[in-house]
């Protein structure tokens, strides 16, 4: 029985492995630290002599700059909805804001992004923007954070809600000397995860803030971005053209490393919590 | 019902009539949690100075009944009345209640902060940054724990043993000089040695203010002295003193407790 479970949870260990493997071994040929660090193959590629370049600097930065948006925009909502699920809901309210959570995480991301194209692209006039992919990056990660702050608090020990309340602590008092000293890596966790989610998302940013070449970097906050993400997504297109392939799986390569370093940072983090 | 059950009842809501003059007074208190009833019309007074102990089996409503006294329980109904001001309308609010009445609950817990900053854990932000050795060194005397801590004030509070955190919260609660002081099973979880030393500063202490102790260890009612107050059920059996609580029980129910600890008052 052993034997057979173990047999049926190996492809669990050994896919993500081999695709990992992959990955770099197909990169191997176009990854190189000028690669990283250089800007625009795009203009390259295309014979576009203005913004030629030999990197995907521009893009990786895209990348960060929209996931740091998403997190600024999305963190202190999610914060709210921890604190008035724990503080002023009642138990029915807790429950339909834990389904609703549930929801939101299930709901497809390409379905964000078409909302996000006809709200924020169209009706408010943004046109494609770094605004309007870190808006809409916010919500797909809203769930995530929310959730993993929701579970940062209920993981406080009551007693010690109970003892700040005795004291005579203020809410206001009691959040900030015992609930965030007491759950701040959990919080930590959940927004290294919910940026590691917003690295790695296409779908909900292709149709509202990224193109794929003629930017370096956005000139305004409602100025088209590039992104990693679509940038593999434009390259992989391209199956003709054997260098094009080659950047994408060279860029495929450098978003895995930036998403796992986010994803173990946040286990890290978590073993600390658990530790402390 | 007999004619000595009636004589019975009736000498057991005299006693627990608040009009004598009490320091704190409940009247009438209900609390019911989950549709469930957990406190029955509970009535009882606190005289200024001495201690009380509530006792009961478990599940008899005790931790609930100083939950509601420090509105940590909000829903309740009745009245309770602190130097005779109705707690609803207490002046400053709820938390300005609970720094006039400490609470010190059956588990210790410690904040993860210095033993110095636990102390003073409860101060306002004006205070704490005052100097405060002076205030410390009094409620860690207070608590029994000066001698053990005084050359380490500034170590992790989470460093002492169970016994020791329990003290430090006793310290903590009475550094905000409470009017009143709660105790729910203080040392339930505790060594002989620790028992003794929290059983001593609370004799010192109820010189000076009303004091209700929580105990399910009916030795420790009898250290204690003062006033016992029974309850079973979400119900008040019976109040007395010690000695004719031990010595004289008018209710079946407190008979059958003593001998037995166990309690049938449906």
């Amino acid at each position: 029985m052993k034997v057979f479970l173990s047999l049926l949870a190996l492809p669990a260990l050994l896919l993500p492995l081999a695709c990992f493997l992959y990955i770099i071994i197909q990169a191997l040929p176009a990854l190189n630290w000028e690669l990283i660090v250089g800007s625009n193959t795009a203009g390259n590629l295309f014979g576009d002599a203005a913004n030629a370049g030999h990197g995907i600097w521009s893009q990786v930065s895209g990348s960060l700059l929209m996931m740091f948006l998403a997190c600024v925009l999305a963190a202190p909502i999610a914060l709210s909805i921890a604190l008035f699920h724990a503080l002023w809901a009642s138990p029915r309210q807790q429950r339909v804001l834990i389904i609703l959570l549930q929801i939101l995480q299930g709901i497809p991301p390409i379905v964000y992004g078409l909302c996000g194209l006809v709200l924020l692209v169209h009706l408010l006039h943004w046109g494609i923007s770094l605004a309007a992919g870190g808006v809409i990056l916010a919500v797909v990660i809203l769930p995530l954070l929310s959730s993993n702050a929701i579970h940062a608090l209920q993981r406080i020990p009551i007693e010690q809600t109970e003892s700040a309340k005795a004291l005579g602590l203020s809410v206001g008092t009691m959040i900030t000397r015992v609930w965030f000293p007491a759950a701040w890596s959990g919080m930590l966790t959940g927004l290294l995860l919910a940026m590691a989610r917003a690295l790695s998302e296409t779908a909900p940013i292709l149709f509202t803030a990224t193109v794929f070449s003629g930017v370096l970097w956005p000139d305004s906050i409602f100025s088209p971005v590039t992104s990693l993400q679509t940038h593999i997504f434009y390259l992989a297109q391209e199956g003709s053209n054997a260098h094009a392939v080659d950047m994408a799986w060279a860029s495929a390569a450098v978003l895995l490393a930036l998403v796992i370093c986010f994803s173990l940072s946040a286990r890290f983090l978590r073993r600390y919590e658990e530790l402390s | 019902m007999n004619i000595n059950t009636h004589t019975n009842i009736k000498e057991a809501k005299e006693a627990e009539s608040c009009t004598v003059p009490a320091y704190v007074c409940l009247e009438n208190i209900s609390l019911t949690l989950s549709e469930k009833s957990i406190l029955k019309e509970v009535s009882f007074s606190l005289p200024a100075t001495g201690i009380s102990s509530l006792i009961g089996p478990s599940g008899a409503g005790k931790s609930s009944l100083l939950r509601c006294l420090t509105n940590l329980y909000g829903n309740w109904q009745g009245v309770i009345s602190v130097a005779g001001v109705n707690t609803h309308s207490w002046l400053g609010g709820e938390d300005a209640l609970r720094r006039h009445i400490g609470l010190i609950a059956q588990k210790p817990s410690v904040f993860p902060a210095s033993i110095h900053d636990n102390v003073i854990f409860g101060l306002s932000r004006k205070e704490r940054k005052q100097d405060q050795s002076l205030r410390i060194e009094q409620c860690l005397k207070q608590a029994a724990l000066w001698n053990e801590v005084k050359d380490r004030l500034h170590e992790a509070a989470n460093t002492l043993s169970v016994g020791q955190q329990q003290r430090l919260c006793m310290a903590r609660a009475l550094a905000l000089e409470p009017k009143v002081l709660l105790l729910d099973e203080p040392t339930a979880s505790l060594d002989p040695h620790s028992k003794q030393l929290i059983e001593a500063s609370l004799h010192d202490l109820a010189k000076e203010m009303p004091s209700l102790c929580v105990t399910h260890d009916l030795e420790q009612a009898q250290r204690l002295q003062g006033q016992i107050i029974f309850m079973c059920d979400g119900k008040i059996i019976e109040t007395a003193t010690v000695n004719d609580f031990f010595q004289s029980p008018k209710r079946l129910e407190t008979r059958e407790f003593l001998r037995w600890s166990v309690c049938d008052c449906d």
